[in-house]
C-alpha cells in the first residue's frame, strides 16, 4: 500500500490536477491479459464467520471523511467493464430487451432428448445439469412440491432485472417438458448425503423427479440456466481484490457498483447475496482473455427461499451483538420491524411484501462490507437505476415468471412497485436528486429525478460559478455569475449548486471547454 | 532493498510520461503495471480450505452415517444416568427404501446400560401405512423414589435399579394428512432391584410394599393399546404453530403374578400460537396420564406415572413425585433471540394424585423459570431450562424438545423412556 502510494504520487503529472485530457472514461481502459488464473472455491462457513465476526476489507472510517466510491469516472458513473455495463438507465431499453435479458434467444434445443450429465438429489429440490441437441449446457432447477413455480420464477425474473441493472447475470429460461425429455448420459454419477457416489439409473431419475411439482398439463417446470461465458474460476469476494488479477485493482468494497448493489438487493430481496453466489469467469475478447464477473443463483429472492417461503426474517443478519442483546434482555418485547410483515398467502410467490420494509434497514443474511460501506452518493446511483423501472416494466419483467396465478403476480408486481417507489423516496432525499448533467445552448441543464418521479422536485436552487484551476484543483468564485449560462471564464468553470431546504446538500458541476466543445467533466456531491 | 527497487521502477515510469501528457487511461494503465509486477496466486487460506473440505467431503455426514453403518450413539439416557456412549447400527433405505433398522448398546458414566433396536417402516402403502418393532433391555441402577402420593417428602429420597426389557409392535395408519390412527401389543419384563447410590438408601429399605408396589416381587406384561394423533404443527421438529393432540390407551396385563394389572390412558394436547411472524411463540400443554385397576390389584410402582423433571416440573427433582395418576399444565412463552436461539420464561403446574377423581385444577405443585433454546434447521438441538419451585431450583442442560412427543404404543407406558 504504501509503495501503491508513493507511486500514485510519483506519477502524477502537476500535484493536485484534478481532470485529465481523457476524463470522464466511459469505460475501463482494455484490460490486460490475465492468462491462466487459479480457480478457487470458498468455504461458506468461513465466508459466514469470517464477514460476520472477522477482518473484512476496509471498512468506512469511525470518524472523518469517508472513503468515496472508487471504480468510478469523474461523473462518478461506474466504468464500463468486467464489473458493469451501463444498461437501462442510461440506454433505455425495450420491453423486449428488458424481457430477454442477457440471451439471445437460446433456451434449451426441442429438437432432440436434453443428455443429463451431471445429478443433485441432496436437498429438498433436485437438479441436474443436461447437454441440449446443440451441445449447449444448462443448469436445471426445479421448484419445491410445496411451492410450485417459486423458484423459477424468481431465477427468471430477478436474472432480468440485474442485466437491466447493469450487472452480468446467467441467461435463464423457464421450460416445461415431459419425463422422455431427459436421456441419461454415460458415466453420471450421483452422491449419497455421505459423499459416496454410484452409477445414476433410470429409476433414480425418475425417483428425483417425484419429488418435482407437475403442471396441470402433466409436465414439469424447470429453470435452464445456460451455462455463463467462460471458464469459471470461482467466487469473487467483497473485499479485497484477486491478487493474481492484474485489472482487479479497486478493493471490491470500494466498488460502487458493489456498494450500490446492496440497494438492488434490498429492492429484490435477495438476501443471499454472498460471494459464494457469484462467479468469476474467464473470457476471451480481441483475443485478450480478462475475468468477467458474474451475479448468479436468483431462486432465493422476490419472497422465495429456494426450498421453502422465504424466511420473515429476509432483510435482517442471522446474528448481531447488539440486536441480540436487545432481544434477549428485553425478553422479545422490542421486536424487530419484520416481524410485524404480513405475507399474504400466495405459495408460487413465497413471503414478499412491501409495507414493512424499508431499504435503509434491510440487509442481507451476514454482513457484507461493500454493503456496509455505501454512502448516499453510493445510495443514489443505485436508487436512479431502480427508480428508472416504469409500471409497465416492471409488469413485463414479471410476466417472465409465468406465473399461473394472476393474483400472485399481480402482489409481486405491486411490491416490486412500492418498494421501489420507497427506494426513490429515501434516497432521492439524501442528495440533492439531480442527474444527466449536459450543456445545452450555452446553459447547464440536468434532470431533476425527484421531480420525474412525482417525488417532489428541488425548486429552490442556487447555482454560482467559479473558474476553476484543473492543475491547482482550485475554485474562484465569479461574481454575479448566478444562472445556468455557462461562463466563459477559461477551459475550465465550476457550478455549485445548492438549495436552502437542503442546506447540506450540494453538488459541484465541473464543464471543461476544449475544441470548440462544452461539456460536464466531473460531479462532487455532498450531504 | 525491494522498497528502493520500486521507488527506481516508479521514477523510471516517471521519466517516460514526462514526455506525453498524463491520461486517465495511462494512469489505470500505471496501477495495474504495479500490480502486474505483484501478482500472486489467489488461494484460500489454509483455515477456510480445511472449513471447505470439512464440508465437501461431508465429514459430519460421514460420522453420522458411520462406517458402513456403524456409529457412536451419544446421550438419550435417563435423567441422571450421566454420559452415555456406545455403538450403533444405523441403516436406512432397506427394502428399497422403506426400511430402517437401528441397534445401539449404551454404557452410561453411572454404570447405566441400555440396549435398543428398532425396524421401522414409516412409508408403506403409499404412505398410508406405518410399521414400528421395537426392542430394548434396560439397566438403570439408581432411580429416584420418593415414595408414592402428593405429600411425599424430598429428605425422604430413594432409590432403586430397574431392569427391563420390552418387545412391542405398532400398526398404524394414516388416513388423512393430519391424523394417524392405530395399535400396538408387546410383552415386557421387569425387575427391581438395590439402589447402587451409595448416598442414598434403597427404596425396599425404606418403603414398604404397601406404599411401594411392587418393590418385593416384580411381574411381566402383555400389554395392548390403541392411539391417535391429530397433528397439525407447522414443524413438528420446531412448532411455532399449530397443535398436537395425543390419545394412547394401553392395556397392561399380568402375565405372571396375576395382581398387578392396569389400564392407562394418557391424554397430551399441545397447542403452538405464534405471533408477529412465528417470533413470538406461545407453547401450551396439558398432559394427563390416568390408570385405572380391577378390584384387589395394585399397579408397581415403577410403573407409576411420575411428575418432576426436564419436561413437566422444572422446579422439582427428576422423579419427584409419582402415584395412580398425574397431570400437567405447561405454558412457554419464547421469543427468537437471533435465528439460532430463542429465549423463554415458563411456568409449570401439576400433580400426583391417587384416583381419578382428583383430576382437577387444586393442590397444584408448580414451577416458574427461564431458558434458552439453542436451534439448528428450526429443531432444537440443545436447551438450558432453569426452574423454580417450593423446593428450590433446577438446572437442566438437555438436547431434546421440552415437550417432546414420545414414541407411540405401549412402551410409552414405562415410567422413565
Amino acid at each position: 500500500m504504501r509503495r501503491l502510494a508513493l507511486f500514485l504520487l510519483l506519477v502524477s503529472p502537476v500535484p493536485g490536477q484534478r481532470f485529465l485530457p481523457d476524463d470522464p472514461l466511459e469505460r475501463e481502459p482494455p484490460p490486460r491479459s490475465v492468462g491462466a488464473l487459479l480457480a478457487r472455491k470458498f468455504s461458506d462457513y468461513y465466508d459466514l464467520f469470517s464477514n460476520q465476526f472477522g477482518e473484512r476489507g476496509k471498512e468506512q472510517p469511525k470518524s472523518g471523511p469517508p472513503i468515496r466510491a472508487q471504480a468510478v469516472n469523474t461523473l462518478g458513473e461506474p466504468m464500463e467493464g468486467g464489473w458493469y455495463q451501463k444498461r437501462h438507465y442510461y440506454n433505455r431499453m425495450s420491453i423486449d430487451e428488458l424481457t430477454r435479458g442477457p440471451g439471445h434467444r437460446t433456451p434449451p434445443s426441442t429438437d432432440g432428448k436434453w443428455t443429463v450429465v451431471a445429478v443433485k438429489a441432496e436437498g429438498v429440490t433436485p437438479g441436474f445439469t443436461v447437454v441440449d441437441s446443440a451441445k449447449r449446457r444448462y443448469f436445471v432447477k426445479f421448484d419445491p412440491m410445496s411451492n410450485p413455480e417459486m423458484a423459477t420464477a424468481a431465477d427468471s425474473i430477478t436474472a432480468r432485472f440485474f442485466y437491466a441493472l447493469g450487472y452480468y447475470v446467467p441467461d435463464n429460461y423457464i421450460v416445461f417438458f415431459q419425463a422422455d425429455r431427459l436421456q441419461l448420459g454415460d458415466g453420471v454419477q450421483l452422491a449419497d448425503a455421505t459423499g459416496k457416489k454410484r452409477s445414476v439409473t433410470a429409476e433414480d431419475l425418475a425417483l428425483i423427479l417425484k419429488k418435482v411439482p407437475l403442471t396441470k398439463g402433466g409436465l414439469y417446470r424447470a429453470t435452464a440456466s445456460l451455462a455463463v461465458e467462460g471458464k469459471p474460476i470461482g467466487p469473487p469476494r467483497y473485499f479485497g481484490t484477486r491478487t493474481d488479477d492484474p485489472n482487479d485493482i479497486v478493493p471490491h468494497e470500494h466498488r460502487r457498483d458493489l456498494r450500490g448493489l446492496d440497494i438492488f438487493c434490498a429492492w429484490l430481496d435477495h438476501d443471499d447475496s454472498r460471494a459464494i453466489n457469484n462467479l468469476d469467469t474467464i473470457v476471451t475478447l480481441d483475443g485478450v482473455p480478462r475475468v468477467r464477473h458474474y451475479l448468479l443463483d436468483f431462486g432465493s429472492t422476490l419472497g422465495s427461499g429456494t426450498e421453502v417461503p422465504n424466511s420473515p426474517r429476509s432483510g435482517a443478519y442471522y446474528f448481531s451483538w447488539k440486536n441480540s442483546a436487545k432481544q434477549l434482555f428485553t425478553l422479545g418485547l422490542l421486536p424487530p420491524y419484520w416481524a410485524f410483515a404480513h405475507f399474504p398467502d400466495y405459495p408460487a410467490i413465497g413471503r414478499f411484501e412491501w409495507k414493512v420494509f424499508d431499504p435503509e434497514k434491510w440487509v442481507p443474511e451476514y454482513p457484507n462490507v461493500a454493503f456496509l460501506n455505501r454512502l448516499p452518493d453510493d445510495e443514489f446511483w443505485a436508487a436512479k437505476q431502480v427508480m428508472a423501472f416504469t409500471d409497465e416494466e416492471i409488469r413485463a419483467i414479471v410476466g417472465v415468471g409465468q406465473y399461473t396465478d394472476q393474483k400472485g403476480a399481480d402482489w409481486l408486481i405491486e411490491c416490486l412497485r412500492e418498494r421501489r417507489n420507497k427506494i426513490g423516496r429515501i434516497y432521492f432525499a439524501k442528495v440533492l436528486p439531480f442527474d444527466r448533467f449536459r450543456v445545452q445552448g450555452g446553459s447547464l441543464v440536468w434532470d431533476d429525478l425527484a421531480k420525474e418521479h412525482a417525488m417532489g422536485g428541488v425548486t429552490d436552487i442556487k447555482v454560482s460559478w467559479s473558474r476553476f484551476d484543473n492543475k491547482a484543483n482550485a475554485k474562484t468564485p465569479i461574481p454575479g455569475s448566478t444562472t445556468a449560462t455557462v461562463p466563459e471564464e477559461g477551459e475550465y468553470v465550476a457550478a455549485d449548486l445548492s438549495s436552502a431546504s437542503r442546506p447540506k446538500q450540494t453538488i459541484t458541476v465541473y464543464v471543461r471547454r476544449k475544441g470548440g466543445s462544452t461539456r460536464v467533466v466531473g460531479l462532487d456531491r455532498t450531504w | 532493498m525491494f522498497f528502493l527497487k520500486r521507488l527506481v521502477w516508479s521514477l523510471a515510469f516517471l521519466s517516460g510520461l514526462s514526455a506525453q501528457e498524463m491520461t486517465r487511461t495511462a494512469e489505470i494503465e500505471k496501477e495495474r503495471d504495479l500490480k502486474a509486477a505483484n501478482l500472486k496466486p489467489d488461494e484460500v487460506s489454509p483455515l477456510e480450505r480445511k472449513l471447505r473440505d470439512f464440508k465437501d467431503q461431508k465429514y459430519a455426514e460421514k460420522f453420522a452415517a458411520g462406517y458402513h453403518g456403524f456409529r457412536a450413539k451419544i446421550g438419550n439416557m435417563v435423567t441422571g444416568g450421566g454420559f452415555a456412549i456406545g455403538p450403533e447400527y444405523y441403516r436406512e433405505g432397506l427394502v428399497d427404501g422403506k426400511l430402517t433398522f437401528r441397534a445401539s448398546a449404551q454404557i452410561s458414566t453411572r454404570g447405566y446400560h441400555k440396549i435398543e433396536t428398532d425396524v421401522r417402516l414409516p412409508s408403506l402403502a403409499g404412505g398410508k401405512l406405518f410399521v414400528d418393532l421395537f426392542g430394548s433391555h434396560r439397566n438403570y441402577g439408581s432411580l429416584q423414589y420418593y415414595g408414592t402420593g402428593p405429600n411425599t417428602r424430598k429428605e425422604f429420597r430413594a432409590d432403586y435399579r430397574l431392569e427391563d426389557t420390552s418387545f412391542d409392535g405398532l400398526v398404524g395408519v394414516q388416513p388423512m394428512k393430519y391424523l394417524k390412527l392405530g395399535g400396538s401389543t408387546g410383552y415386557l419384563w421387569t425387575n427391581v432391584g438395590h439402589g447402587t447410590d451409595s448416598r442414598f438408601a434403597s427404596a425396599e429399605t425404606v418403603f414398604s410394599p404397601a406404599v411401594a408396589p411392587g418393590i418385593d416381587r416384580q411381574t411381566n406384561y402383555w400389554r395392548n393399546g390403541v392411539f391417535a394423533q391429530l397433528d397439525y404443527r407447522d414443524d413438528p421438529k420446531g412448532p411455532k404453530q399449530g397443535g398436537n393432540y395425543v390419545m394412547q390407551y394401553s392395556w397392561f396385563h399380568d402375565d405372571k403374578l396375576g395382581i398387578y394389572s392396569f389400564r392407562r390412558l394418557d391424554i397430551d394436547l399441545q397447542q403452538y400460537i405464534g405471533i408477529l411472524n412465528r417470533t413470538r411463540v406461545f407453547a401450551l400443554r396439558a398432559k394427563t396420564t390416568l390408570t385405572d385397576t380391577d378390584r384387589n390389584e395394585e399397579i408397581p410402582f415403577y410403573l407409576q406415572p411420575v411428575v418432576g423433571g426436564s419436561d413437566d416440573l422444572r422446579g422439582f427433582r427428576p422423579f419427584r413425585f409419582s402415584d395412580r395418576n398425574s397431570m400437567i399444565l405447561n405454558a412457554e412463552y419464547r421469543w427468537e433471540v437471533f435465528s439460532g436461539l430463542d429465549g423463554t420464561l415458563f411456568a409449570d403446574a401439576g400433580k400426583v394424585f391417587p384416583r381419578r377423581g382428583f383430576l382437577n385444577f387444586r393442590d397444584l405443585e408448580t414451577s416458574l423459570g427461564f431458558g434458552l433454546r439453542f436451534n439448528a434447521r428450526n429443531a432444537t438441538v440443545a436447551r438450558i431450562d432453569v426452574g423454580f419451585s417450593r423446593e428450590g431450583f433446577q438446572v437442566w442442560f438437555k438436547f431434546n424438545d421440552v415437550f417432546l412427543t414420545r414414541r407411540f404404543g405401549t412402551s410409552v407406558g414405562q415410567p422413565v423412556y
